[in-house]
């Protein structure tokens, strides 16, 4: 950015997070957000201004806010997806998902169809992953060193599409701490990424999830685009 | 001091949000439990009107759920970040409404100085920086950030020119941001 754009969207900023900015200027300047250099300046203000927030005493809003935004949302309608409900067909999947760490590395040749960047934000990435041959191999980089505690893994999960296996993730195994690795998917996770959309990565006792659906916090969801 | 109900631990709300990313209903309905009432409160404070804080508190959250994916744990305080989200809905909705400064019977329905918990962290010096401001500034840059008021409203209220109001804003930001830089390299 040239140092005069850079005063200009600094000046912006300040106003949008005021919220002196209004009107159409800030939907222009919303449109500019999707940069990560803007965000950032953005972000700045956000912290510095929040040294104004006022004391406040909390309000109970009534009850039908809630139905309301159940309602525009369609919550009740979609099944909550039981994140910790003990399907035991899962944990098939994940067993299977234990085996396919274990398998050699498969060999060459597969184009990747789909991919995904498991990431703190736009500077941090921590894994690249690809699908290979539509969804016939996964492909897992390491790109840099994720923080885990000591008896603790990692776990990549499929979300799957709606419909698709009750909503419920099915686990893709355990994310490598480094290096790269590439295995081949089951039957049942091939089903599962059918038309999914993302992927997310759950914290886990040490050799993954014993249920077969995360046990522990979702710490990234990342979106699948085509490769 | 008392605090009878404190706020909830940031380390838990950034969970729930986490889980609201991969679409897990449960965790939003308690995320929604936890924060609604401070952020209707919030709400309140912005558009005055109970109906309209309402209909706002429902894109407040339509908001976060469809957006919990871009939350970063890392880079900030999920309340902070909630909060964040309900005043710009706030002052979406004042756009989409035409809202214009409202009478005081509006005012009535809230109390403008509270005791309760300080909403979120300040930047180290904050209240050095800000005091360091002319106190027709701190006026404008509060009724702008706080209440949600636009340059027109404020000079309306303090009954002062439209350019002075603007400047002093202008001006008032930058000071804020030179002295919070220079005092955070100092520290």
């Amino acid at each position: 950015m040239k140092s005069g754009n850079r005063e200009l969207v600094d000046r912006l900023a300040a106003e949008y997070v005021l919220g002196t900015l209004r009107g159409r200027a800030r939907r222009r300047f919303e449109r500019w957000l999707v940069s990560p250099q803007v965000g950032d300046i953005v972000k700045g203000w956000e912290e510095r201004l929040a040294g104004l927030e006022p004391r406040l005493d909390k309000v109970t809003p009534p009850t039908t806010v809630w139905r309301g935004i159940e309602n525009r949302l369609e919550l009740r309608r979609k099944p909550a997806t039981r994140w910790l409900a003990i399907a035991a067909s899962l944990i098939f999947a994940t067993v299977i998902g234990f085996y396919v760490l274990r398998q050699p590395p498969v060999t060459p040749e597969l184009a990747a169809t789909q991919k995904a960047l498991i990431q703190e934000n736009a500077q941090t990435i921590y894994w690249s992953v690809e699908l290979l041959g539509d969804n016939q191999e996964l492909a897992v980089h390491v790109q840099a060193t994720h923080a885990l505690e000591a008896g603790k893994a990692l776990e990549l999960w499929v979300l799957p599409a709606p419909g698709v296996n009750n909503g419920q993730p099915v686990s893709l195994g355990l994310l490598p701490a480094q290096g790269a690795e590439r295995r081949a998917l089951t039957a049942a996770q091939r089903a599962a990424l059918v038309g999914a959309k993302q992927l997310a990565v759950s914290l886990e006792p040490a050799g993954g999830s014993p249920t077969g659906l995360p046990t522990g916090p979702v710490l990234h969801v990342a979106s699948l685009a085509p490769a | 001091m008392e605090r009878t109900e404190p706020l909830p631990p940031e380390i838990e709300l950034a969970q729930l949000l986490q889980r609201c990313a991969a679409h897990d209903s449960a965790a939003f309905r308690l995320l929604y439990d936890k924060t609604s009432p401070i952020l209707f409160a919030r709400l309140l404070r912005m558009l005055r009107r109970r109906s309209v804080a309402e209909e706002a508190l429902q894109d407040v959250y339509v908001r976060i759920w469809e957006r919990a994916g871009q939350y970063e744990a890392g880079r900030g305080r999920a309340l902070a970040w909630m909060v964040t989200i309900a005043r710009y809905c706030a002052i979406d909705l004042m756009r989409r409404e035409r809202m214009t400064l409202v009478g005081d019977d509006a005012l009535s329905e809230v109390a403008d100085e509270s005791s309760g918990d300080p909403l979120l962290d300040k930047p180290n010096n904050f209240d050095e920086c800000i005091g360091q401001l002319p106190e027709h500034t701190r006026n404008c840059l509060t009724l702008a950030f706080v209440e949600g008021r636009s340059h027109d409203e404020i000079a309306r209220l303090t009954a002062n020119p439209l350019g002075s109001v603007k400047s002093w804003i202008r001006r008032g930001l930058l000071s804020l941001k030179a002295c919070l830089s220079t005092e955070g390299q100092a520290a």
